[in-house]
């Protein structure tokens, strides 16, 4: 850390791990009420522990994300952050916002449209805290007057996913017409502007753990997140073939969702060559381990496992099904969850000033059981959501009488989404205890004129 | 490659497929009144929508295929159920299905009268909706026909024999017979099993409770598929208050030579 200002990330990412802890304790038990009957269907039913699992991981990654750019943009531009306080109200204030929403949801306070569910007033809060934030932001670099590529394609990401949340305040008398917003923040959040803030953040990383030359990362940065817009803007178009628009938009689905996965196989390529030149030998083996994993299970998750189902001649047949709960959990976990991660754990070791970068056994068991669990449970979703298209999508046998033989698939599930959760909470001890109290944050100055590491020293000089 | 022309390739492609995307998007505004029939959003179904947001349906349901997969899919389901079904499910499910034995049921939401009316026709509204041939096809709540051969939707029938194309369209949707009726002895789905309806139908027209101007088997069941609540079979699921369940649209849904082919085919269930 060698701006002070930057340790308000520290206290983002305390909130975003609680919050994620707290997402997974609600996705367990959504998980066992697939396999049914429900003991809580009176008190906490299905939808609520689901809109509470998906809104959560929405307000955690993107505290995360926030957390990281407080923590990458005085770096990247050389400043303190233009207002301290500002960045703490405005946690105080988002943290507040997530907490009253998810407890609104299990009184039935709910706006009741997909990952979309915060009530008006909540959503205008969300408004107001992003222009807060992206205000501190951008202050932060007018007032360096300096900034790289990788905070540059970081913060475009932010601001084009404040931008897009618009449409989610206009209530449509059109069912169709709702649904067709609606996937311009959700589609273009998460397969087009969060994927930028992915790119800058993979950047940042990458350029500090590999030492790699920076005009050539940032060069490729470019060539990736235009990619990403190439085939996720007009990719928007999977979700418009079966809901009442124009018959062109399946043309356009089927041939913008093939490219997906370039820009995700990109990432992973650039990362795979980044690290060629360095190896593994960074001392920082856990960050290193989140930021590797977060471009091979993105391109698995959200590359091959979208275009699994985005196909018009086979989405006929998935869509609806278990598939696309699939495809959403490796997708969100590679894509968002491993690179706040990535960016916590490489973060850590100098906002808590401790010298030395060093990842903890605890640290590496959290990254391999989150891996598995998830990998399993990516497969637990997938088995149940063939058989499901199969029995109920092309057999035309009923819904309820499907999912009765699923039940073997749920098993699947709850087991594999233990050792998952089993994983949340080794991280969850391993940021909380096992790295040094936050207390310690007054040694910073020991690492400041220090090099730890060669490469990424040079990587710094050579800026 | 330099970075200034990699970065013109992020500008520039990133602003052409920008522009594409508003274009087609104004485009779809132009068509979309007439795909979604917008011109049949009354107040009621207005209202029916803010119902289906305010008590959070979709977390469990997918409608047009979009929600969570928690329980049966909705696009369809007017169609399939009809009004006075599903304002009977929609009053108490737990009369329709057990956790016991569905291991999932649906929580009693407490609608209103009023408010149970708007959100069937918001879900009517939506069944109008053109989703350009999905689901392919019918996707049932309940009900399993081992050994059935599934139909496409549409698909003619092996041959132009009438009791041939009946029966590929008792297992299409519209009409979607098969969602609620099996033709199996003693397999009751929603409605009553359709086994034996041929030579049951002989036996209907001598029955007290029947009100109907049938004097043969055939009539008989023409005249249920028309108006089903001029006889009512006995069953928790199947009607309430004298007033059967089964949809009274088919003679909208269907042609008149399509429920001949129906007759022909039920009257060989014997």
């Amino acid at each position: 850390m060698r701006f002070k200002s930057q340790r308000v990330a520290y206290y983002y990412f305390v909130v975003a791990v609680l919050l994620y802890a707290l997402q997974i304790a609600l996705g367990l038990l959504s998980a066992a009420k697939y396999l049914g009957p429900d003991p809580l269907l009176h008190i906490l039913p299905f939808d609520k522990t689901k809109e509470i699992h998906t809104n959560l991981l929405i307000v955690w990654v993107l505290t995360g994300f926030m957390g990281a750019a407080y923590y990458v943009v005085p770096e990247e531009s050389r400043t303190e952050i233009y207002s301290e306080k500002l960045a703490y109200g405005q946690l105080i204030a988002w943290t507040l916002m997530g907490l009253t929403t998810v407890t609104g949801y299990v009184f039935g306070w709910t706006a009741g449209n997909k990952l979309l569910e915060q009530p008006f007033p909540m959503k205008l809060v969300i408004v107001v805290v992003m222009l807060a934030f992206l205000f501190n932001i951008g202050m932060t670099i007018r007032k360096a007057g300096r900034w790289t590529t990788t905070e540059g394609v970081l913060v475009a990401g932010l601001v084009s996913a404040a931008l897009l949340y618009l449409p989610a305040l206009i209530d449509f008398d059109n069912y169709t017409v709702g649904v067709f917003y609606r996937w311009w923040t959700v589609h273009l959040w998460v397969e087009g502007v969060w994927e930028l803030i992915q790119g800058g953040l993979l950047a940042f990383l990458l350029i500090r753990l590999s030492g790699a030359d920076r005009e050539v990362m940032e060069k490729w940065l470019y060539v990736i997140v235009g990619l990403t817009f190439i085939s996720g803007i007009l990719g928007t178009a999977h979700h418009y073939y079966w809901i009442g628009v124009p018959k062109y938009w399946v043309a356009f689905g089927g041939f913008f969702s093939a490219l997906e996965p370039l820009s995700f196989f990109g990432m992973a390529v650039y990362a795979y060559s980044a690290l060629r030149r360095s190896g593994l030998s960074h001392p920082n083996r856990l960050a290193l381990h989140w930021t590797i994993g977060s471009a091979v299970y993105s391109a698995l998750g959200a590359g091959i496992l979208g275009l699994a189902h985005t196909w018009p001649a086979v989405n006929k047949w998935t869509h609806g099904t278990l598939i696309t709960a699939m495809h959403g959990h490796m997708a969100f976990f590679g894509a968002y969850v491993m690179i706040v991660l990535a960016m916590i754990t490489y973060a850590m070791p100098g906002l808590i000033g401790r010298d030395e970068e060093k990842s903890s056994a605890l640290g590496m068991w959290a990254f391999w059981l989150q891996v598995f669990g998830m990998f399993g449970m990516t497969m637990a979703f997938a088995t149940a959501g063939i058989v499901q298209t199969y029995l109920e999508h092309i057999m035309s046998i009923g819904y309820l009488d499907t999912q009765h033989k699923l039940a073997v698939h749920f098993i699947m599930l709850i087991a594999t989404g233990s050792l998952f959760a089993v994983g949340v909470l080794l991280f969850l001890l391993d940021f909380f205890f096992v790295m040094v109290s936050p207390r310690a944050g007054v040694r910073t100055t020991a690492r400041e004129g220090a090099a730890p590491w060669s490469p990424a020293a040079a990587a710094e000089a050579g800026k | 490659m330099t970075k200034r022309q990699t970065r013109l390739f992020f500008l520039g492609s990133t602003l052409l497929f920008a522009v594409i995307f508003i274009g087609l998007t104004l485009d779809t505004h132009r068509q979309i009144t007439a795909l979604t029939h917008a011109e049949q959003l009354t107040p009621e179904v207005l209202a029916g929508k803010r119902v289906w947001h305010e008590k959070n349906c979709t977390n469990c349901h997918t409608l047009l295929g979009e929600g969570a997969y928690y329980a049966p899919d909705l696009t369809k389901i007017a169609d399939q159920r009809g009004a006075a079904y599903l304002s009977q499910f929609l009053k108490n499910p737990s009369t329709f299905y057990s956790e016991e034995k569905d291991r999932r049921l649906m929580p009693n939401l407490n609608l209103g009268d009023e408010q149970i009316r708007q959100l069937i026709a918001f879900l009517t509204w939506v069944s109008h909706i053109d989703t350009d041939g999905w689901p392919p096809r019918p996707l049932l709540v309940s009900g399993t026909f081992p050994g059935a051969r599934t139909v496409r939707a549409g698909q003619e029938a092996v041959s132009n024999d009438p009791v041939a194309l009946g029966e590929a369209l008792f297992r299409q949707s519209p009409p979607a017979c098969s969602g609620c009726h099996s033709t199996a002895e003693g397999v009751q789905l929603v409605g009553p099993s359709l086994a034996g309806i041929a030579t049951r139908a002989a036996e209907r027209l001598k029955d007290p409770a029947y009100r109907g101007q049938a004097k043969t088997a055939e009539e008989y069941i023409r005249e249920s598929i028309l108006a089903p609540s001029l006889f009512v079979v006995p069953g928790a699921t199947f009607a309430a208050a004298g007033r059967s369940f089964m949809p009274d649209n088919f003679d909208r849904l269907l042609q008149a030579n399509q429920i001949d082919q129906l007759v022909a085919y039920l009257m060989t269930l014997k």
